[in-house]
């Protein structure tokens, strides 16, 4: 079953460049990353399925209701963590998690204690003396909180330190045995690339492309790193290469072209020592990108 | 839940205005009996004050002499005005203060619809309202006391209380109205007072000059003004119908605004 279902979805307004036609969907049970420069549209993606603002043209289903009809609906079952998070000053998080909890179903004061001790977040403190990063721990507490079937996530590591991103993204995988469906919007790769199924890309408001990690990171592009025995400048002649790069003796390529060709120009060459890895998601991100 | 916690973050402003209206009306009433004493003399300082000034505090019309003519001309200019400043303020951030302070990414993820959002907040407002008449109420109920040889007509008192409902339910409307459109409380704030002494003062105004005498109908303090009220003991339909109106159409408009509205912080 698709849990999101985004057809031709457009979303213009004033300033922003907004959405332009987005199609793409995400399955049940999958961690589905969501990636893209800041301003690209991806936190307004998130608030049109919310229905935070309603799309200019084009639809949207989640749990196959209709995002602008069917919005409380969807919400019930939703766990929304925001980029910035913005609680009420006034409130200690014990307060601010109760209030968020009776707006659902069901609340579970256990699950609570246990999010917030492995988080390490203090229940009793103000709000308004919390770092950033605590303030961000309260957001996925918040979100998890109610168990959702679906969440959503805006650039969730933002202010976790590296040993708490551990404790979230152990907790997300737990959720997703579960069956928790999860949409994760980021603009770190290494994180999306850590973590998730799919991606889907996007920039400047369009998608680019929906690819499966293994497919982006293994089937077509290759970084290769070629050392030669001399400096003199040596030429490669190939269909696919991407990028080249020459530092003395030292050439690197990006290259998504047949192998056996680049071997066979590699076997004429004075080669001293070669390397074949996976590009970095970085460096298959930018290749889209350059296009 | 949100009117829970809208009632609990908004009481505290609510027990300082009432406990500044309660005393004001229980000082004002409790030095009416020397007053009414002195009466003669302050008659005669009355006459010597200009016309202008009298007609503009409506002193022509009502005998302050009298415990009601003194309710309608001491007592019911505060308590309206005060009320409607008090309606203004707290209508004004009801429903912006979520934006301004980017909380409202919080209510709306939420599994609410915006209608309950604006439902539950008006409801606030309107509570809010209601305890502050009460306390003003009692506060005058209490404050009549103080002076024994002189009858209270229950109906005129009542008409002047629901008058006085209406005059602040008019203003909060329009600060809720207000508040569903813009998204600085601020500026809210600012317009919506504006609003209330901008019209407190076309009302005095209006009393002073026939020619500006037009004025009048643009202020609803015009609407409530206590010596027809109390010398007629009706309140003029037209203007409980543009009251009525006012408030009505302010509403609508906050539910159809906010229910369409793009909300992105």
């Amino acid at each position: 079953m698709k849990i999101v279902d985004i057809k031709n979805l457009t979303k213009t307004y004033n300033k922003n460049r907004g959405i332009i036609n987005l199609t793409f969907s995400i399955e049940e049970g999958e961690i589905f990353g969501f990636i893209g420069p800041n301003g690209a549209g991806k936190s307004t993606t998130i608030r049109t399925l919310l229905n935070f603002i309603y799309p200019t043209s084009g639809s949207a289903t989640v749990f196959g209701k209709d995002i602008v009809k069917d919005s409380k609906e969807i919400r019930q079952n939703v766990g929304y963590l925001p980029s910035e998070i913005h609680y009420y000053d006034d409130m200690r998080v014990i307060d601010l998690l109760k209030y968020s909890a009776g707006f659902y179903k069901k609340f579970n004061p256990n699950r609570m204690k246990e999010l917030a001790e492995r988080l390490d977040l203090d229940l009793h403190k103000k709000i308004e003396d919390l770092s950033f990063g605590n303030r961000k721990k309260v957001g996925i507490v918040q979100a998890l909180l109610h168990g959702p079937k679906l969440l959503i996530l805006d650039e969730p590591t933002s202010g976790l330190d590296p040993l708490m991103q551990n404790t979230f993204f152990e907790l997300l995988l737990e959720e997703r045995k579960k069956g928790t469906t999860i949409f994760f919007s980021s603009h770190i790769l290494s994180e999306v690339q850590k973590l998730c199924d799919r991606v889907a890309i996007i920039k400047e408001g369009e998608l680019v492309k929906v690819e499966t990690i293994e497919n982006l990171t293994k089937k077509n592009l290759k970084y290769i790193t070629i050392t030669f025995e001399q400096t003199e400048p040596m030429d490669l002649k190939l269909d696919g290469i991407v990028k080249k790069e020459v530092n003395g003796n030292e050439m690197t390529l990006l290259y998504s072209g047949d192998m056996k060709a680049l071997l066979n120009q590699l076997n004429a060459l004075p080669v001293k020592d070669l390397l074949i890895q996976e590009p970095t998601l970085e460096e298959v991100f930018m290749h889209y990108y350059e296009k | 839940m949100i009117f829970k916690r809208e009632f609990k973050r908004n009481i505290k402003s609510l027990i300082i205005w009432s406990i500044v209206l309660g005393s004001l009306i229980l000082l004002t009433l409790s030095i009416f009996p020397q007053f009414a004493e002195q009466q003669k003399e302050m008659t005669k300082l009355l006459e010597s004050l200009p016309e202008s000034m009298i007609k503009a505090f409506g002193l022509d019309q009502l005998n302050i002499g009298d415990l009601m003519g003194y309710y309608g001309v001491r007592v019911y200019a505060m308590t309206t005005l005060l009320g409607s400043i008090y309606s203004a303020i707290l209508a004004s951030n009801i429903l912006a203060k979520e934006e301004n302070e980017k909380t409202i990414e919080f209510l709306l993820s939420k599994p609410i619809t915006r209608s309950q959002i604006v439902t539950e907040k008006l409801f606030v407002v309107l509570v809010n309202i209601f305890i502050l008449n009460g306390v003003s109420t009692i506060a005058s109920i209490i404050g009549f006391q103080f002076t024994k040889d002189q009858e209270v007509p229950t109906d005129t008192f009542t008409l002047l209380i629901v008058a006085a409902i209406l005059l602040h339910l008019t203003f909060a409307a329009l600060a809720f109205m207000l508040s569903s459109i813009m998204k600085k409380t601020r500026n809210i704030l600012s317009v919506s007072l504006g609003v209330v002494l901008v019209t407190y003062f076309m009302n005095i105004l209006s009393g002073i000059s026939e020619d500006i005498e037009f004025l009048k109908y643009f202020s609803p303090f015009k609407y409530v003004d206590p010596a027809p009220i109390i010398n007629d003991n009706a309140i003029e339909p037209l203007y409980i119908f543009v009251m009525a109106a006012v408030i009505l159409i302010s509403i609508v408009m906050a539910y159809m605004v906010y229910r369409k509205k793009d909300i992105a912080v």
